[in-house]
């Protein structure tokens, strides 16, 4: 569990660390946090020619509500996400990611980067319609959530670009539920759900290659109020809606069968009456 | 000073060890930098079962950095072999090479090693190695597989023992029960995972034909002794170190292919040392497994609940190699000799096999086998309690081997001196406060609620066995003595050369209050010296929860002696008669008498450095060394009683209180007994609700990091109400082990608390939330 060789970046603004990414020729790799990616370079899962450190970058790291959209640099910290209140949503998932050493460093940019579809924060930027901002060779473009996820630990981002902010618009209502072995363990469920007006999104993670936004069908609109009734419905409907592979630490059928639980609690959390079960 | 003579033992003394290892300062062999050390990486087959057909090793020797790549046909370690014995009848001896020869036998053996300046190099060595393997088909399962290829060509059958427990007449009784259960378990196969893992440095000095072994063992005295026979050393010429050890848990009492390997590697470049540090992919998979089990029991019950018959046909995967030396029969006899636990038998009919799967092979964990069949006695209660419509405590309340049974003869004729099992229970029934629950239990029923349940765990743990019980199959050593040397320096304090070994259970600690107690001085003025072959003069190590009751037996036995001696001294110094004379606190005193006659430091002095002054008849110096064995054993109880609530929709697992009570006989120090009571639960818990090492029908790890294997953190152990009962054992310092009991509840708690709450009986382990969500979901 020892690293393979590769030489180091130290990157002193964004446009270096992506010349120093043009310069790897799709061999380089971004370093933030290394809450991931330091464990896959042990594992030898990852060998990257040349790592680009951001961590030194300046001006990313903030935080600010404009029009009801929170912008966020690429270096927020999760701890720094948790402990914000503008946007409650993303502030609940990132309690829920590993310990407080892993909260401390990893950082949301690396997060959606790494796109683990058991991963909370992806789950959040897709609920909330979300958007990244990108610098590449080519310039700057923006990135929807729908867009940037394509597989288990597959984004659109190619090799040479790099994440340096994030969208997230603030919705007017949000729950948020995870079923995990351990606390602070990856879920085998979550699900973020938000709602705009009266668009309700929700978002379950673990059961796809992707986080998983739920056919729209009933759950698009809500009048605001969501009878218990409606909750209920609305679960079994999420869970009809996935179709999530078996592992080590679930069937299918277990699955699906939590994410009518965590949908429902996330849903009634939402519609303002927390369950003594939510957390 | 008044001179009065606290006892050590008893009290919450500050741990000796404590300075250094809670500051960052322990000692441990993953720190050892010596000069000139090179470092090992080892390359590990990713084939469960294959012949290797070739190895090229040149890709590796070109990295900048390797110095030397070894093989299993090098030279140094072709002719070398270890062969777990064992005169148990019909038991198949296996050769388990250093590095594989020929052939693989699971996916992580190691193939071939790899010597670098650091271990980054010898990785990147490692992977330039290129092996060619012909497949072979892979047994997995150890009981419901048609074997294409046995693993071992001395084993066709892949059977490596087997043997029979009878007592009785089973048919007989079971034709006679008024209730007769079937129950058919199987447990999940978990490990040990110290937080240090295992780790070796070997140096050979040719010039004088000296091989020092820094290794993090538990049994550095076994591991000389079978060091000298494998690489033809004079047993002399070999030191083995045990510093600071991060865990051990059994798993470290094993002598590995790897340590065998490391030492001939630096035999073959003498005066440079090799150091090899396992990382946790490899633990997970090379490192010993244990617990892979199945049980299949009948039960027969008379109409009052009385016990009458067990019959029992158990199966125990063993692995790929007999692990060294304790040999392939270690959990399955263990398994079938301490099935039947605290409860009284008299027909019983237990086969047990230990058969070999192309998986890592099994050794001693904490606990060895009876995690596994205390939850299949306890199944088997929990089911005929059903079957009677009893209360399930009541049942077990009837079956109990109580006081006036003792010493009890067990179906597999082991000799039971506990007896204190109805005490722990009655204590553990109060603590708990079940009727408490009950009435919770019963509330929730009616308004809703969480189904609750209660479980419940009984069990003796086997401690400190002596010659005539001692550990492991009719193998050529008997584990049952330790010794001990206490010495007064000349400035009379005291060093305790101890053959105990400690692995953080605070052994140090323990062995000084003992040492201080028997001789009469201060806690504070012995220092005790553990894991040096060199200094101390034997021991077994750290198993079988022994050396409390074992080191600890010698220790005091050593200390008594030395205390004889001074006071015989003191007393021709003083000419008073030694009958009088008593030692406290370092302070030789006329008995009855406020001021003391001599200090312990001045008689010291004479006996080194004052001949002038020794008396007649005396020789200088003042020393003893003290072998104990206690020759049977002594049978620790213990009771667990929790209560746990399940969610149905997500099959969440609550636990809400747990109590533990032990008979720990006469406690030594009540914070270290509560650490291992604590310890070793937290780890059943890890066994009954989390750990799994999986292996695919291929024979490849699913599981092979921290991932996908999960252990407890403290986010996940309850709060652990822990109670005692004292029996004292007989042996000199009154003990009775308490390393192991801990884990053996915790799989029968949970599985009960199941059954308890929504009625399901769970038949294979881990209890995992989605197993919980599978058996009650229609
Ligand atoms: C024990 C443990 C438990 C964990 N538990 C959880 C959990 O419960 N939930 C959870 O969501 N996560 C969990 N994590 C992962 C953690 O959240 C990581 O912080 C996160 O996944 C990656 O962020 P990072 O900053 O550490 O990225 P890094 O590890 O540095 O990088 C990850 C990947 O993203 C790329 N990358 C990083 N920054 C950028 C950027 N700005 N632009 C483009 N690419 C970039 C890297 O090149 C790399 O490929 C856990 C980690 C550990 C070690």
């Amino acid at each position: 569990m020892k690293c393979p060789p590769f030489s180091y970046h130290r990157a002193t603004d964004v446009a270096d660390a992506v010349a120093a990414l043009g310069a790897a020729d799709g061999e380089g790799k971004i370093l933030a946090g290394g809450q991931s990616l330091v464990p896959l370079l042990a594992l030898r899962l990852a060998r990257p020619a040349v790592l680009v450190d951001v961590n030194r970058v300046p001006g990313l790291d903030g935080l600010v509500v404009r029009d009801g959209v929170l912008h966020a640099g690429a270096l927020v910290r999760h701890l720094h996400l948790a402990g914000q209140d503008h946007h409650p949503l993303a502030a609940e998932a990132a309690r829920w990611i590993g310990h407080t050493a892993i909260r401390s460093r990893g950082t949301l940019a690396g997060s959606l980067a790494h796109a683990d579809p058991s991963a909370e924060l992806p789950a959040v930027l897709r609920a909330c319609d979300g958007a990244v901002h990108v610098a590449g060779p080519g310039g700057t473009r923006r990135l929807g959530a729908d867009e940037l996820f394509v597989g288990a630990l597959q984004s659109s981002l190619a090799e040479t670009e790099m994440i340096t902010g994030v969208e997230l618009p603030v919705p007017d209502a949000w729950g948020f539920a995870e079923f995990a072995r351990r606390h602070g363990d990856f879920a085998i469920v979550s699900v973020a759900a938000a709602r705009f007006g009266d668009r309700l999104r929700v978002v379950v993670g673990g059961v796809a290659g992707v986080p998983h936004l739920v056919d729209p069908g009933d759950l698009a609109t809500c009048d605001g109020g969501l009878s218990a009734d409606r909750v209920a419905i609305l679960a079994a409907a999420a869970a009809d809606d996935v179709d999530p592979p078996s592992d080590l630490h679930g069937s299918a059928g277990y699955r699906r069968a939590l994410t009518e639980q965590m949908t429902a609690r996330a849903l009634t959390q939402l519609a303002g009456h927390r369950t003594p079960e939510a957390a | 000073m008044t001179g009065d003579h606290r006892p050590a033992s008893g009290t919450p003394v500050r741990r000796k060890e404590d300075a250094r290892l809670l500051t960052g300062r322990g000692r441990y062999v993953s720190d050892l930098a010596l000069p000139r050390m090179r470092h090992v990486a080892f390359v590990r087959s990713p084939l469960a079962h294959g012949r290797i057909t070739g190895i090229d090793t040149d890709g590796a020797l070109a990295v900048d950095g390797v110095t030397a790549v070894f093989t299993g046909e090098h030279p140094a370690l072709a002719s070398v072999a270890l062969r777990a014995l064992s005169a148990l009848p019909g038991y198949v001896e296996t050769d388990q090479p250093p590095l594989a020869r020929d052939k693989v036998r699971f996916a992580g053996e190691a193939v071939a090693a790899v010597v670098a300046d650091d271990r980054y190099l010898a990785e990147d060595g490692a992977e330039a190695v290129v092996v060619d393997y012909e497949p072979l088909t892979p047994t997995v399962c150890a009981w419901d597989a048609g074997i294409t290829d046995p693993v071992h060509d001395e084993a066709p059958d892949n059977l490596l023992l087997s043997r029979t427990f009878t007592a009785g007449d089973v048919d007989d009784a079971l034709a006679g029960a008024h209730v007769v259960v079937d129950r058919d378990l199987t447990t999940n196969r978990h490990g040990g995972n110290p937080i240090e893992c295992r780790a070796g440095v070997a140096r050979y000095e040719a010039a004088d034909r000296r091989l020092t072994f820094w290794s993090g063992t538990q049994v550095p005295h076994l591991v000389r002794t079978q060091l000298a026979e494998l690489l033809d050393l004079p047993e002399g010429n070999i030191r083995v170190i045990a510093p600071d050890v991060g865990g051990g848990f059994g798993v470290k009492a094993v002598l590995y292919p790897e340590d065998v390997a490391l030492c001939l590697m630096a035999m073959a470049t003498p005066g440079i040392p090799l150091k090899w540090v396992e990382d946790r992919v490899e633990h997970l998979l090379a490192a010993t497994h244990a617990r892979d089990h199945r049980y299949v029991l009948r039960a027969g019950f008379a109409a009052d609940g009385e016990l009458l018959a067990v019959r029992a046909d158990v199966w125990c995967n063993v692995g790929a190699y007999s692990v060294y030396p304790w040999t392939a029969g270690i959990e399955p006899l263990m398994a079938g000799g301490l099935l039947t636990g605290p409860y009284k038998l008299a027909h019983y009919a237990c086969t047990v096999r230990g058969v070999t799967t192309n998986t890592s092979p099994s050794g001693p964990y904490r606990g060895v086998a009876r995690p596994a069949t205390v939850f299949a006695m306890e199944a088997l209660l929990d089911s005929g309690a059903r079957a009677l419509d009893m209360d399930p405590i009541a049942l077990r309340r009837r079956n109990l081997i109580l006081p006036a049974d003792v010493p009890y003869r067990m179906p597999s004729r082991l000799v039971d001196d506990s007896g204190a099992y109805e005490a722990c229970l009655d204590r553990a029934v109060a603590m708990f406060d079940l009727a408490g629950w009950r009435a919770e239990q019963g509330r929730r029923r009616k308004v809703g609620g969480r189904p609750l349940g209660i479980g419940v765990g009984i069990y003796n743990e086997l401690t400190g066995l002596g010659r005539a019980a001692s550990a492991g199959p009719r193998m050529p050593f008997r584990t049952g003595h330790d010794a001990c040397t206490v010495r007064i320096n000349p400035d009379g304090a005291v060093t305790v050369f101890s053959g105990v070994t400690s692995q953080g259970q605070g052994l140090e600690t323990t062995m000084a209050q003992v040492v201080a107690d028997a001789l009469g001085v201060d806690y504070d003025a012995v220092d005790v010296r553990i894991g040096d072959t060199d200094s101390s003069l034997w021991g077994f190590g750290a198993f079988s929860s022994r050396q409390a009751v074992i080191g600890g037996g010698a220790a005091h036995l050593a200390g008594a002696d030395v205390r004889a001696k001074a006071l015989a001294l003191a007393g021709a110094l003083c000419e008073v008669d030694v009958s009088d004379l008593d030692l406290r606190a370092g302070q030789v005193h006329v008995r009855g008498q406020e001021k003391p006659v001599i200090a312990l430091a001045e008689v010291a002095e004479v006996a080194y450095l004052r001949s002038d002054r020794l008396p007649e008849g005396f020789e200088p110096g003042l020393e003893s060394t003290k072998f104990y064995d206690p020759i049977r054993g002594a049978f620790a109880a213990g009771v667990q009683i929790a209560a746990l609530e399940f969610d149905p929709a997500t099959g969440e697992i609550g636990i809400l209180d747990w109590v533990c009570v032990e008979d720990a006989g006469r406690i030594v120090h009540p914070v270290i007994v509560a650490g291992q009571v604590a310890g070793s639960i937290a780890q059943g818990i890890g066994g009954a609700m989390y750990e799994h090492l999986v292996y695919d029908e291929d024979g490849n790890l699913s599981t092979g990091t921290l991932l996908d294997y999960l252990m407890p953190t403290a986010g996940e152990i309850p709060e652990l109400r822990i109670g005692h009962v004292c029996t004292e054992g007989a042996n000199p310092t009154h003990v009775r082990g308490v390393g192991e009991g801990g884990t053996l509840a915790p799989n029968a708690v949970v599985a009960g608390a199941l059954l308890d709450a929504l009625g399901v009986e769970v038949d294979d382990l881990p209890v995992t939330p989605a197993r919980v969500w599978e058996l009650v979901s229609p």
